[in-house]
């Protein structure tokens, strides 16, 4: 054994150094060299360390081992949690952050959300300014050369010079490849159908936020917000029946000169709104072009005395109440003079007229009797049930509070009963007309598509047999009376004219007048109201100078009914046949001889 | 034996680094990839949205009413035109129809210029048409 010791205090080996040179020569070849002392502890500290390390470093690599062992066996980490393979939820629309769409009922795309590039100019690196100029202005049409050149021109750093480019401006501008140029992506609501549906509609702002009709209405819902997705809004408009509407009124106003017109379609059983028209109207693209005027919703903000179409009410209500039965009548020979007030015929028959006589004839003075028969507070109970009395809830902002009389007296009971004195919407009153002939229900009116599965809320305000009776009457004033013109063979329409003069500086201007078409068909099973309603018509040649609502309001719902029946699957009758007659007959019952009786 | 060790170890560092940096390129190429492919859907989409807007631009009722009135002689439904499938007399045919019969010959050669005849159906509703200003007639 040859070991170098220089204590022998340790019997363990320490460290020992093989000899290469003894290795062969001793039996036993281990040399051990032992460290002792403050040598021998530097070493150990040293070792410690080390193996310290080791453990260290070897605990780390498991670790990672592990997890690298784990994650190729079960695949869970975050890529798991970022795309989740599966998912209950419905598929919802993806929406890109941008404002959602809207759409009508049957899917037609009404509003939506696009992308555009806007295009700016860093005067400072355009090389020749002529040239760029000559060559933008045959790419954007509505900009001259010189208008482009003085952008050019400008010290600024920044100049925009078109917001909002088409895909096709965009592409040749990218093809001319100036310098200088740079486009910018902005967001820009953009409405295909135009003015169609304008003011139901409304527009955005510069930040695509709602400012007016529906996008107000429903900004949240359709901008979305942090907890929830934008998500798109189904009205109940149908852009063919709107186009219909628009046409036709349109092309009356021009016919006769008017300053403006409305119109509405409604569904009564459901109280959807398939069209509402409001004219002059504007383009919701570009709504900074158009005069406020142009911006205001006759149909649901605008409040007139309607008129006549108000003796539908009155009607109604005193066959209902039972202060007067369908074969009484009473005596229209002469004025009723009031308070200084004159109660007088437009078309004076001047003698008894039956209850169907004087709404067929439109006969002021009999409707201001009927109404006094029944009171003037369950005149003002009544015209509440109908909604009439009180701003009206639909899904706009845009929306008027009716104008009531300051005190209800017999008095007003009288004007009122023939539609003035309270001025109403035209809203309200299709609202109010659609109760009394679907039935008796009253059904809140709404732009948005009802589900209908989901059940409707309805009000009954009058007997579904007195409703029964006005359908009959008003297919009455349509077959004999004063709206023949609306008319439309085949659909049965009923209606009520009504011819108002209009009110300005709290006088009437016998100059201006209001007339309206307030109509349902088919009667026999009403499915739709259709309102017309034309503002300051005059009267042409065709009409013999005449402008009353049965020359100017009428005919459009004649047209537009014949227009609309095939669309909304209507099927036509046969308005001769025994069975039509049969459940459209109404005893008029006019007996002149029973003046002497009165 | 030793050596063979180390060789075998430097081979194996070899092999894993060049299948970690393989791993990583791929990884690499893979996002790339992915992003280029959620460009490309989002640029799908947005071209969806402008297409359906056009659609709807184009489709507009007043712009195929004028189309229609410039191309298509059709009317305005008129009511007697409208039936339902149970007003539809049934067509009844009799055994002897059914037999095969002599195949009839035109007594000549068919006209080139036959035209059809011009009898429009006479109804008791005058048929209404869109004007090409717009409007019914």
């Amino acid at each position: 054994m040859s070991e170098l010791t220089w204590l022998s205090k340790s019997h363990r080996p320490r460290l020992n150094l093989k000899n290469p040179l003894n290795a062969h020569k001793s039996d036993d070849n281990n040399v051990a060299l032992r460290l002792e002392g403050s040598a021998k502890e530097t070493l150990e500290q040293g070792r410690n360390r080390l193996v310290m390390a080791g453990v260290i470093f070897a605990f780390c690599f498991v670790i990672l081992a592990g997890r690298l062992v784990g994650l190729a066996l079960s695949g869970d980490g975050d890529t798991a949690r970022a795309f989740p393979e599966k998912s209950n939820q419905k598929p919802v629309a993806f929406s890109d952050g941008m404002r959602a769409e809207i759409r009508d009922r049957n899917g037609v795309l009404l509003a939506t959300t696009l992308k555009t590039a806007s295009l700016f100019a860093e005067p400072k690196n355009v090389m020749d300014r002529q040239e760029l100029a000559s060559k933008l202005s045959r790419v954007l049409d509505d900009m001259s050369e010189a208008m482009i050149l003085s952008k050019l021109s400008s010290a600024k750093n920044f100049v925009w010079l078109k917001r909002n480019l088409t895909p096709t401006q965009q592409y040749r501008i990218n093809a001319l490849g100036v310098p200088g140029l740079h486009f910018k992506e902005e967001e820009k609501r953009f409405y295909p159908m135009g003015a169609l549906v304008s003011h139901l509609l409304g527009y955005t702002d510069l930040d695509n936020l709602g400012i007016a009709g529906v996008e107000k209405y429903f900004n949240g819902q359709l901008s979305g917000s942090k907890e929830t997705a934008a998500s798109e809004l189904n009205l109940s408009i149908d852009v063919r029946i709107q186009h219909a509407m628009r046409d036709e009124l349109t092309r009356h106003m021009s016919m006769f000169q008017a300053i403006g017109a409305a119109g509405l379609v409604m569904d009564v059983k459901t109280g959807e709104i398939l069209a509402m028209v409001s004219l002059p109207d504007f383009d919701p693209n570009r709504p900074n072009d158009f005069s406020s005027d142009s911006k205001f919703n006759k149909v649901s903000l605008g409040v007139y005395e309607m008129g006549s179409t108000f003796k539908t009410f009155t009607t109604a209500m005193a066959l209902d109440a039972g202060t007067i039965g369908l074969h009484g009548g009473y005596d229209a020979t002469k004025p009723i003079k009031k308070a200084g007030f004159l109660i007088r015929d437009d078309h004076p028959k001047k003698r008894w007229l039956s209850v169907p006589e004087i709404y067929m004839y439109s006969s002021n003075i009999g409707t201001a009797k009927m109404a006094i028969d029944v009171g003037p507070k369950n005149h003002k109970a009544f015209l509440g049930k109908l909604g009439l009395l009180e701003k009206p809830s639909i899904e706009l902002p845009e929306v008027g509070a009716p104008i009531l009389p300051p005190r209800w007296n017999s008095l007003e009971t009288m004007t009122i009963s023939y539609g003035h004195g309270l001025s109403v919407s035209p809203l309200q009153l299709s609202a109010g007309v659609s109760a009394v002939v679907n039935g008796g229900a009253y059904i809140n009116p709404t732009v948005i598509r009802r589900d209908p599965a989901v059940g409707i809320v309805a009000r009954q305000v009058i007997k579904t047999k007195t409703s029964d009776t006005m359908r009959k009457l008003m297919r009455l004033v349509v077959e004999q009376g004063t709206g023949s013109k609306a008319a439309a063979k085949g659909y049965l329409v009923g209606g009520k004219t009504g011819t108002a003069e209009k009110v300005e500086g709290g006088r009437y201007k016998r100059s201006a007048v209001v007339t309206s078409f307030v109509s349902a068909f088919p009667m026999n099973d009403p499915r739709y109201v259709v309102l017309a309603v034309m503002d300051e018509p005059k009267g042409n040649a065709k009409t013999h100078g005449f402008r009353g609502a049965g020359w100017t309001a009428a005919p459009i719902v004649g047209r537009l009914v014949a227009r609309i029946g095939p669309i909304l699957g209507i099927a036509p009758v046969e308005e001769e046949s025994e069975k039509v007659k049969r459940a459209m007959f109404v005893p008029i019952n006019s007996k002149g001889k029973k003046v002497a009786s009165f | 034996m030793k050596m063979n060790l180390t060789a075998l170890s430097l081979l194996l560092v070899a092999g894993v680094s060049y299948g970690l940096y393989q791993l990583s390129y791929e990884v690499q190429g893979l996002e790339k990839n992915l992003a280029a492919l959620d460009k490309n859907i989002s640029d799908n989409r947005e071209t969806i949205r402008i297409l359906k807007a056009e659609w709807a631009y184009q489709n507009r009722p007043d712009v195929l009413q004028s189309l229609a009135t410039k191309h298509l002689p059709l009317l305005l439904i008129a009511p007697y035109q409208v039936a339902d499938l149970e007003q539809v007399p049934e067509n009844v045919i009799a055994l002897s129809e059914l037999e095969p019969k002599n195949v009839p010959l035109p007594r000549k050669k068919p006209r080139r210029t036959y035209k059809p005849p011009k009898n429009k159906p006479l109804g008791s509703y005058t048929l209404a048409t869109f004007s090409k200003a717009g409007g019914v007639q």
